[in-house]
């Protein structure tokens, strides 16, 4: 069994394994941090294993028999959260643009790309939600809240893919443009707006993609949308109407992100050439 | 100095002025502690030819940048033309690097955008930004930029993307660039080193034209000597951030050369080996 006697017949000996003191003291530490965090959820155990059930109940209840009627409501919902996102998405992209420019390295002065980077940061730690309900108290709950919501959520990660890409483009551009006495909008135009178009109409389109995700969830808090409908259905218990609703949003952003995304991989591809 | 607006539309003879430039005692010292110029003193009148050569690292691509502020000094002091270039900011700074042009050893040309845009760039210094933002140009730029690529032989590619062109044809666009500026100094900074042979004789005999027909100052930065000796009538050596030669170009010795790079000549310090 042990080692030594192993190595007797073979009259050699063999060298010691390496230690596992590491990997065996990580696993226990997550373990531990696993029954930690279940300890206070209050799970009810007995319930779980009733899940599975659960599930193919309401699965029953929603899609054997989905209640169309109320298609063409559903439809102009689905509208509405698509223009919101849409313009959600614009509003983000025009403004973390040039915020992003000018937080990237080389173009704005220090304070200004620490102070801007800063504000990013603080932006990428709020939820959307969190966002919108701030957001309701001013202007209420319309689609036109959940489109701000969007496009402020949405300028934290924009503006750094922005500063991103602008730091990642090759230098002489811009290098020229300083020392034929450009200034730093001149720059932005003319020396990193056509290096860095593609990839960001690129982002613009992923933004887009997000936020048609996200304004399902905005529309949970009664910022208008297909959200809203889900929520109220969902709230009346009507499952034939829920199902319907389902199918349709599901259906909607697989379709919009099957487009946006084709047509992502063919800007990038033509920025190739 | 605002002489340069009596350059007339197609005009590429009668040129603006041209500079003298001080050094008085310089020495740059980046950041990250490297001193790339140690008590450099040097006066260049206006209309002289001036090649500076010296091994990568030497501080030639640093000299020429103090020139137009690219690069600040650490002390000593920069005069070009009228100006005192270590006490300019802002505005005064475009303005001054406005009257100098410059070409670089990768072009620095925006890839993706027409040549006719990336000469347009030499009017920058002169043109209200707002202009330049919105792309809308004034007779008198168009005139000038179409009048620099004539002058280099490139006024048929003016509507080509600038990816489109060879190195060569690139770094014609680049001249033309800096002539649209109506300069008063040229600086080259190793412009033939990304060239073919005779593309890089090409692009020499453009600046001796620059330098004969305008009367401008021009100063280039090359490593290969025999470059240095057929195309311009003053040579200044660098060694390690010092000045260790100045004098005519056609009389250094191939010592001269060893003493400047300090280690005998190979075959690859010529163009024609």
């Amino acid at each position: 069994m042990t080692v030594d006697e192993k190595a007797a017949p073979l009259g050699v000996s063999i060298p010691a394994p390496p230690s596992r003191l590491g990997q065996t003291a990580a696993a226990v530490v997550v373990g531990a941090v696993l029954l930690a965090s279940a300890a206070d959820l209050d799970i009810d155990w007995g319930e779980v294993w009733s899940i599975p059930g659960q599930i193919q109940r309401y699965g029953r209840l929603m899609f054997t028999d989905p209640d169309w009627e109320r298609l063409p409501r559903a439809l102009f919902e689905t509208w509405r959260s698509i223009s919101m996102a849409w313009l959600g998405a614009i509003l983000c992209v025009v403004l973390s643009i040039p915020l992003g420019m000018l937080a990237a390295h080389g173009v704005g002065p220090t304070w200004l790309r620490l102070t801007l980077r800063a504000v990013f940061a603080v932006i990428r730690a709020v939820p959307e939600v969190i966002i919108a309900l701030l957001l309701l108290t001013v202007t209420g709950f319309t689609p036109f809240t959940g489109m701000l919501a969007l496009g402020i959520a949405g300028i934290g990660t924009q503006a750094k893919w922005v500063y991103e890409a602008v730091e990642s483009i090759d230098d002489g551009a811009p290098e020229a443009v300083v020392a034929a006495g450009g200034a730093i909008a001149e720059l932005a135009r003319w020396a990193l707006w056509p290096a860095v178009a593609p990839a960001l109409t690129s982002f613009a389109l992923y933004r887009f993609e997000i936020n048609i995700r996200t304004s399902a969830v905005l529309g949970l808090i009664g910022a208008g949308g297909i959200g809203s409908m889900l929520t109220n259905y969902t709230n009346f218990r009507q499952w034939n109407t829920v199902g319907m609703l389902l199918v349709v949003v599901i259906t909607a952003t697989m379709i919009i992100d099957a487009t946006s995304g084709r047509i992502r991989r063919r800007i990038m591809e033509g920025a190739k050439q | 100095m605002t002489d340069q607006h009596e350059v007339g539309p197609g005009s590429d003879v009668s040129g603006p002025t041209s500079w003298s430039i001080h050094l008085n005692d310089v020495s740059v010292t980046y950041p990250n502690g490297t001193t790339a110029l140690r008590n450099v003193s040097l006066d260049i009148p206006a209309g002289e030819m001036v090649s500076i050569v010296g091994l990568s690292g030497s501080g030639k691509s640093t000299l020429i940048r103090v020139m137009n502020g690219l690069v600040p000094v650490t002390t000593g002091t920069v005069a070009v033309g009228p100006h005192e270039v270590t006490h300019l900011r802002g505005r005064q700074l475009r303005q001054l690097r406005g009257h100098i042009g410059m070409i670089f050893q990768g072009f620095n040309l925006a890839e993706r955008t027409s040549v006719f845009r990336n000469v347009m760039v030499g009017r920058f210094a002169d043109t209200p930004t707002y202009r330049t933002l919105l792309g809308v140009s004034s007779e008198r730029d168009r005139d000038l930029v179409f009048a620099g690529l004539d002058s280099v032989g490139m006024l048929d590619k003016v509507w080509t993307r600038a990816s489109d062109l060879s190195g060569g044809q690139k770094q014609r666009v680049a001249i033309a660039r800096a002539l649209a500026q109506g300069p008063s100094v040229m600086l080259a900074d190793e412009p033939v080193a990304s060239l073919d042979p005779p593309t890089a004789h090409s692009v020499m005999n453009d600046l001796r034209h620059i330098n004969g027909e305008r009367g401008l100052t021009v100063l280039v930065n090359l490593h290969l000597i025999d470059l240095a000796q057929q195309y311009t009538t003053r040579m200044i050596g660098l060694r390690a951030g010092e000045i260790v030669f100045d004098g005519p170009a056609a009389e250094a010795t191939e010592s001269n050369f060893e003493h400047i790079y300090g280690r005998p000549i190979k075959s690859n310090d010529k163009l024609a080996n």
